[in-house]
């Protein structure tokens, strides 16, 4: 291991990973959107809305990120729409993570009585006040470790997103093997930069769920 | 709560320790006794005779060099050249798809005997890898739409410049064109696609394939034949197996002879260039330029 090269390549390293992180961060704000709207639609049984959300769920879990994105990006401008690789990754990680986030928040709902959102209702709430003050805190605080879970696997679902020539972390490992061929140093700086990256988020996500787990006294 | 705050911190370093003591492994590992796989050892002529087949390295999206054809068999010039190696050791050929990038990496890990992947031999390659003699000259094009056409490399400052990873068409611009934004790709596939898809105003890549991607793909054209220093192209094994280096030079001089690599450019390449190249400007015979 050549340490001098390790130092000239880490501010290489630290750019893709600002961009592995964010990419992640919007991919899982907008997925965690995405499976809020679905839960809702499945934990009602909204009439066709429903439906169409569990077909969304099925497409989505049982397709790889990588094939949504060559769709999204080589697929689409077949097409005519020509949408851009960031927006690619954000897109195509919010289709993957909305599924996933939606499961593990129906999971949470179903924990929660039926009588509660059904009494919430009798005294007057709307469904969305039910569901936003009664029943989401309850679920949320169990689905806590599935949504958890969920963010650290969405954020290394982003490494596949060189494929639409994104420069994350894989990429500028890739790249600079291709051009000095330094294979151990470049290999050994993904695996340290991804560790780096993801266990202070499994920390904070594990002390969350702590905290919302004794705040709701499950 | 406080027994789980030294793990993670464990957990976080433990690899990084096993990953440096990997590295620190023995490094002089070309020329030990080959196992039978994930080997690093190189393999001689006698083992390679012995095992029965050879493995080479070579493209599968790179018509018509090294590609996969509808029936799902390898074909293109460098198949043809490995095919004839193959022949002449008298063992079975087997074909592995590689990546530009990742050619290195396969003779490295000994996974290749040979790769014969349109490899462009560099200096920095040379550090690496051992090359043979050359059987193919190129140096750089630049493919671009019709309707903006690039003619000189200077058009393309401060605009996308389309590249596959590995290529020598991506050290030739970030050394020597800075100001050429690069969209890099893995594959072939997926350059020639973003061009297509208006993803970049160029595809700088050798010149032998942008000529024939643009003779196969109306609306585009080759706008740059030569850009950069003449390149040879050429066979390469892992560093210090000049047993096999030894072999395919003399091997080169042979075909020489017959004029081998004419025929072979009459059969895959003249299809594709029709009379926009002649086999002289490309081909090389029996290892000399």
């Amino acid at each position: 291991m050549d340490w001098t090269l390790v130092g000239d390549y880490l501010p290489l390293y630290g750019q893709a990973a600002l961009l592995t992180l964010a990419v992640g961060v919007a991919g899982i704000a907008a997925a965690a959107l995405v499976g809020l709207l679905v839960a809702a639609l499945r934990y009602f049984k909204t009439p066709l809305a429903s439906q169409l959300a569990g077909a969304y769920t099925e497409l989505s879990r049982n397709t790889p990120l990588v094939v949504q994105l060559f769709f999204l990006y080589f697929g689409l401008p077949k097409l005519g729409v020509v949408i851009s690789a960031t927006q690619c990754a954000i897109i195509g990680l919010a289709f993957l993570g909305g599924s996933y986030m939606a499961e593990a928040l129906r999971s949470g709902l179903d924990a929660v009585d039926r009588i509660q959102p059904e009494s919430a209702l009798s005294l007057g709430l709307t469904r969305w006040q039910a569901l936003r003050h009664v029943v989401l805190p309850q679920a949320v605080a169990v689905a806590a470790p599935a949504l958890t879970a969920n963010v650290v696997f969405l954020i290394k679902e982003t490494s596949v997103v060189s494929i639409v020539a994104l420069p994350d972390l894989v990429y500028v490992a890739k790249d600079l093997i291709g051009n000095d061929y330094n294979t151990v140093e470049a290999l050994a700086l993904r695996v340290a930069a991804y560790l780096l990256l993801l266990q202070p988020i499994s920390l904070a996500a594990q002390a969350w769920e702590r905290s919302l787990r004794r705040g709701i006294g499950v | 709560m406080s027994r789980i705050n030294i793990k993670p911190l464990a957990l976080l370093l433990a690899p990084l320790a096993v990953l440096t003591a990997c590295a620190a492994g023995p490094a002089e590992g070309a020329n030990e006794a080959p196992s039978d796989s994930g080997a690093v050892g190189a393999r001689t002529v006698q083992q390679i005779k012995d095992a029965g087949s050879i493995k080479i390295g070579v493209f599968s999206d790179k018509a018509p060099f090294g590609y996969v054809d509808s029936s799902g068999q390898y074909a293109g010039y460098d198949v043809v050249y490995g095919n004839r190696v193959a022949q002449d050791l008298g063992v079975k050929v087997e074909y592995v798809p590689v990546e530009a990038a990742s050619r290195v990496a396969f003779l490295e890990t000994g996974k290749v005997d040979l790769i014969l992947a349109n490899f462009t031999v560099t200096a920095e390659r040379a550090e690496k890898v051992d090359f043979a003699n050359p059987y193919l000259k190129v140096s750089l094009g630049v493919a671009s739409p019709e309707s903006a056409p690039i003619t000189d490399i200077f058009q393309l400052n401060g605009k996308n410049a389309i590249v596959v990873k590995g290529t020598t068409a991506e050290t030739y611009l970030e050394a020597n064109n800075p100001e050429v934004k690069l969209t890099k790709f893995e594959q072939y596939t997926e350059a020639t696609s973003a061009l297509l898809d208006g993803r970049g105003d160029a595809w700088v890549t050798d010149n032998t394939e942008a000529l024939a991607w643009t003779q196969a793909n109306k609306g585009f054209v080759t706008g740059i034949t030569t850009l950069g220093p003449a390149d040879t192209i050429a066979g390469a094994v892992q560093k210090g197996n000049t047993d096999l280096l030894n072999w395919l030079n003399e091997e080169l001089v042979t075909l020489g002879k017959e004029n081998f690599f004419h025929k072979d450019f009459t059969e895959t390449l003249e299809p594709v260039y029709g009379t926009t190249v002649s086999a002289d400007d490309l081909v090389v015979e029996g290892g000399k330029v």
